[in-house]
């Protein structure tokens, strides 16, 4: 006799003891199924118990295995019958060994970085205002890094001492001077060259700048940029994008204002604060897309006109979380990041 | 820049309150930074932007206050009575690098009393914070503070010959400054000399030689333009900076050297005495040439702001500003910016000028922005299911530098032989090189929590490495990286939830690989679809020790670009099968050297397209009973027909055929 054949009627057999048990109205139908299942001489449990020895040798630990599992289940429907009509509750009396107070087995679960959450978070935002994110090389040339956002050689920006550059072989080819970008506004570049406005785009990553780490700076950090070109784009529509941008972060109403200040890629540029509980709080840097940026890649500022921000992720993310040290991010304690 | 309240009285009436002045200010361009009361002076403390040197004097502030508050701004004209003979009859200038120093001019008062200040001076000084030294030098700081132009008093009878050479450095040149330490000079710098010696950086500090005592009688009165650039790099090479360098890196106003140079000689004669030379000395290299005038359509502010500003309203501005020659249309305004105010140049400038004066609050902050599609990239939704199945498999995502040591650097990478790039500033520490595994980096996050008591952490981090390439952009590719101290099969087990997370039903692979940083035979590539795509394995004993890690640790790097192809970002349904399973355990006797993936392949070609599962169970050893080098592999197979219930005869037939491939290919005896 094949296993399968013997496993689907021993399962057969354990359906119907169960629901015959299951059915009995008083002591005389119980007793009748008990005899018709677990009789000693002819119930259907002893009939199988015989069939297990047509079973092929191999299979027989499997079979009497299985056999076993179901003796057990109809004896047990059958006690429950029992108790059922003697009067007594069909629950069981209280087990004393459990403990409900005992800990629970948690699953291990990790974090993603505060700063991959703000980011994602950010980007989220975004995407729901129509801006696709864009991405960049970290190592960048001196075109994409300062001179076509209008950052001239003799820009304080480009002092060695205010960036990293590269210790290349070919020092003096101006084609193989290559620096760690110093901020993400070089993505911005590059797609504006590969394709025609409308642009509306966000890019975010890291960026490098020789500083001293110490508690609110760090030699590397992350910034997140948007850029929207296209025709007729004012700054009434920059201002409306992060307001809108700043309440989707913050949940509540809240008002944007510009206090002018001054970047070389932008003009006019402004410092962009959201106003959070009476108090105006810093949120980052914007602007109008300065002419000569536009001409740079090849873009006709009488056409088109565009906009840009940027905001620093762990400042933003500092103040979200209350986290004192920019170093904690970098340092990677788990017992900091399994707070986020 | 700090200013005093009450100096600023001296040029513009202050009829609004500190705070409501600062609170304006910084709404048009001028942060404020703190204020302070001095004695019954208030000290302001205003940032100013790079672009605005015209800011860096209480004039310039107080021109900023009369256009906000429409008040008249005044601003003395000084007339020094000459009486001596003339200047050049006393003093000579050479500049000999105009490059460095574009203009260069000099007054001579002779017969001053050195001595303290008034009263009225020293009070203004000290309320910005600029110490009070005597009449002199405290009147050529005040000129400073109050127009933004540094000036320099030399001593006369000190300067050798009564003569000025501006100069480039020579390479080592040594100097003493008013600070009295020497400074290594270099070329590229800019000195002032007499006949014999450097007696002054130009544009950054004057020197000890001829600085001007309480013997001295006869004054030297330099006012003059220096290069920016210059300026800069050598208050930044020497670390010696100045009011007068932070002025000069933000550009003096060409014009205003004249100016100034009489406004010290009057205040130096109304304070000190003496008698002022006969004219001045002034050696021009380039006269500036002045600004061409800007026009700015009036039809440009409403498309760059979004909002009209009336005509008025801009030629009030304008012209209040300083702009000269204000000519005006029904369509456009002509001016011609004042020399103090080099950054304006363009019509975006002007525009800049108009909206931080009329007020950026006049700008909407609800205005309907067009709504606008936007996409997720492949590459950023891939990441996204990575991170998902990494936190969920109990992976902390960590962050580490890019840049390391140059140790580090070379401890860990398949992805180049080649050295790692360099830059030319070290990061942190010694970290100035640019990585090209994020292995070394996750193993100190490893030791370091470790060594804070966490414990069994587990990391991955998802960062770039960057691949030399001569002459080119470097090779930046996307790793993603991950340590744990649990076994081996542990980590495949991720990586293989991974790649099903990516493709259901998607298989990992490896053959193995023989690295010194793993343990032997302990390393494997990992290979997705025939290609590699990662390295994985536990640490070598000296490894681990290299790394100070107490438990053993095993890493794994995979090149993110090679898994993105490999998903199946829109999963398409395969039916399930309706019918019932039959499920077998086997258990095999092999040699020990019988790999479980080329069993497990006998196992799948024998059992077919009824193949549902084949699970492995464990390995077990009973030298005793089956013999050295003789292992047990137990594993299940659930065979399953998509089209039928098997019947019994199907099911036990699959089964013997698998049991006989595995008899014949991997020599298995099956126990019973």
């Amino acid at each position: 006799m094949a296993l399968a054949v013997f496993l689907q009627e021993l399962d057969e057999l354990a359906r119907a003891a169960v629901e015959q048990f299951a059915a009995a109205v008083d002591g005389e139908t119980l007793e009748s199924a008990r005899v018709a299942f677990l009789g000693a001489k002819q119930g259907r449990l002893k009939a199988a118990q015989k069939q297990m020895g047509n079973v092929g040798p191999s299979d027989r630990p499997l079979a009497g295995k299985r056999f076993n599992e179901v003796k057990q289940s109809i004896e047990s429907a059958y006690a429950a019958a029992q108790q059922r009509l003697t009067g007594g509750s069909v629950r069981r009396p209280p087990d004393p060994t459990f403990d409900a107070t005992l800990p629970g087995i948690r699953p291990q679960l990790g974090k993603r970085h505060p700063l991959t959450q703000t980011m994602e978070e950010l980007k989220d935002i975004m995407g729901r205002l129509g801006f696709t994110v864009a991405d960049g090389p970290e190592v960048e040339d001196e075109r994409h890094n300062f001179e076509a956002l209008n950052i001239p050689r003799e820009h304080p920006a480009r002092d060695p001492l205010e960036n990293f550059y590269l210790a290349t072989a070919g020092v003096g080819d101006p084609d193989s001077v290559f620096l760690l970008r110093s901020q993400t506004s070089t993505v911005q570049i590059r797609v504006m060259e590969a394709k025609r406005p409308p642009i509306r785009i966000i890019s975010m990553g890291r960026v490098y700048r020789p500083d001293t780490a110490d508690a609110t700076h760090y030699p590397m950090f992350h910034q997140i940029e948007g850029l929207l070109v296209d025709h007729r784009v004012t700054m009434a529509d920059l201002k409306s994008v992060l307001r809108l941008f700043a309440q989707t972060y913050l949940g509540s109403e809240v008002h944007i204002r510009f206090r002018p200040s001054f970047f070389p890629f932008t003009e006019p540029s402004v410092e962009v604060d959201y106003q959070w509980k009476d108090n105006w709080i810093e949120f980052g840097g914007a602007g109008m897309v300065d002419p000569h940026v536009l001409q740079a890649v090849g873009y006709d500022p009488e056409e088109v006109t565009g906009f840009a921000f940027g905001l620093g992720v762990e400042r933003l993310c500092m103040r979200r979380h209350g986290v004192t040290d920019i170093r904690e991010f970098y340092k990677n304690d788990v017992r900091f990041l399994q707070q986020f | 820049m700090i200013v005093s309240w009450n100096w600023l009285k001296d040029y513009v009436p202050l009829t609004m309150s500190p705070e409501e002045a600062v609170h304006r200010l910084t709404m048009s361009g001028l942060n404020h930074e703190s204020s302070e009361l001095v004695g019954d002076d208030i000290a302001i403390d205003l940032e100013v932007t790079s672009n605005r040197g015209d800011c860096l004097g209480h004039i310039g502030i107080a021109r900023e206050i009369s256009v906000l508050w429409r008040e008249a701004l005044s601003v003395p004209n000084p007339t020094p009575l000459a009486a001596g003979p003339s200047v050049h009859t006393l003093a000579s200038v050479v500049v000999e690098a105009p490059q460095l120093c574009p203009r260069y001019t000099a007054r001579v008062v002779r017969g001053v009393a050195i001595g303290p200040s008034p009263k009225w001076l020293a009070d203004r000084l000290t309320t910005i914070g600029i110490a009070v030294v005597n009449n002199v030098v405290d009147i050529t700081n005040y000129v400073m503070m109050e127009c933004g132009q540094p000036l320099h008093a030399f001593d006369l009878q000190k300067l050798a010959g009564g003569r000025i050479i501006v100069r480039e450095a020579r390479q080592d040149e040594p100097f003493v400054a008013i600070d009295h330490r020497s400074y290594n000079l270099q070329k590229g710098m800019c000195v002032i000399a007499d006949r014999e010696r450097p007696v002054a950086l130009g544009g950054v500090m004057g020197g000890t030689a001829t600085e001007v005592t309480d013997a001295t009688t006869d004054l030297l009165i330099e006012a003059a333009d220096f290069a920016p650039l210059s300026v800069r790099t050598t208050a930044r090479t020497l670390r010696l900076h100045s009011p007068s360098s932070y002025r000069f890196e933000r550009r003096v106003d060409p014009h205003g050297v004249d100016w100034a140079s009489r406004r010290a000689c009057q205040l130096i004669r109304e304070n000190a005495g003496g008698i002022l030379a006969e004219g001045m000395i002034d050696v021009t290299a380039n006269p500036t040439v002045a600004h061409p005038p800007i026009v700015l359509r009036f039809s440009q502010l409403q498309r760059v702001l979004g909002i009209e500003v009336p005509a008025e309203e801009v030629q009030r501005i304008v012209t209040a500003l300083g702009n000269q020659d204000v000519q005006m249309n029904a369509k456009q305004i002509v001016a011609t910016p004042p020399t103090w105010r080099r950054d304006l140049l363009r019509e975006i400038d002007l525009i800049e000028e108009v909206v931080r004066i009329h007020g950026y609050d006049k700008i909407p902050e609800d205005v309907g922005v067009p709504m606008a599609s936007s996409h997720q990239g492949d590459s950023e939704r891939v990441l996204k299911i990575t991170r998902d199945t990494l936190v969920a498999s109990g992976f902390f995502e960590a962050m580490t530098p890019s840049l390391v040591e140059k140790e580090q650097s070379e401890e860990f990478s398949p992805w180049s032989g080649e050295p790692c790039l360099s830059v030319s500033l070290a990061m942190l520490r010694g970290a100035d090189h640019l990585r090209k595994s994020l292995v070394p980096s996750i193993l100190r996050v490893m030791q370091l929590n470790e060594s804070l008591g966490n414990k069994d952490p587990e990391f991955f981090e998802t960062a770039r490495v960057y691949l030399p390439r001569a002459g080119k952009f470097p090779d930046e590719r996307f790793m993603v990286t991950l340590a744990s101290t649990r076994p081996f099969r542990y980590l495949k087990g991720v990586l293989e939830a991974l790649v099903d997370s990516l493709r259901h039903g998607q298989c990992l692979d490896v053959q193995t690989w023989d690295h010194a940083f793993f343990a032997a035979e302990q390393a494997v590539q990992l290979m997705l679809n025939g290609q590699t795509i990662g390295y994985m394995g536990v640490l070598d004993s000296q490894t681990q020790k290299h790394y100070a890690l107490r438990q053993p640790v095993v890493v794994a790097e995979i090149d993110f670009g090679s898994l993105v192809p490999c998903a199946e970002l829109v999963p398409q349904f395969k039916p399930v099968s309706l019918f019932p399973a039959v499920r077998y355990d086997l258990n095999f006797v092999v040699d020990e050297a019988v790999r479980w993936a080329d069993v497990a392949k006998s196992v799948r070609k024998a059992a077919g397209d009824v193949l549902d599962q084949l699970e492995y169970c464990e390995t077990y050893r009973d030298p005793q009973k089956d013999g050295q080098n003789k292992k047990r592999l137990l594993f299940s197979l659930q065979l399953r027909s998509i089209a039928r219930t098997l019947t019994g005869d199907q099911a036990d037939e699959v089964r013997r055929s698998v049991i006989e491939t595995c008899q014949q290919h991997h020599g298995a005896a099956l126990l019973v």
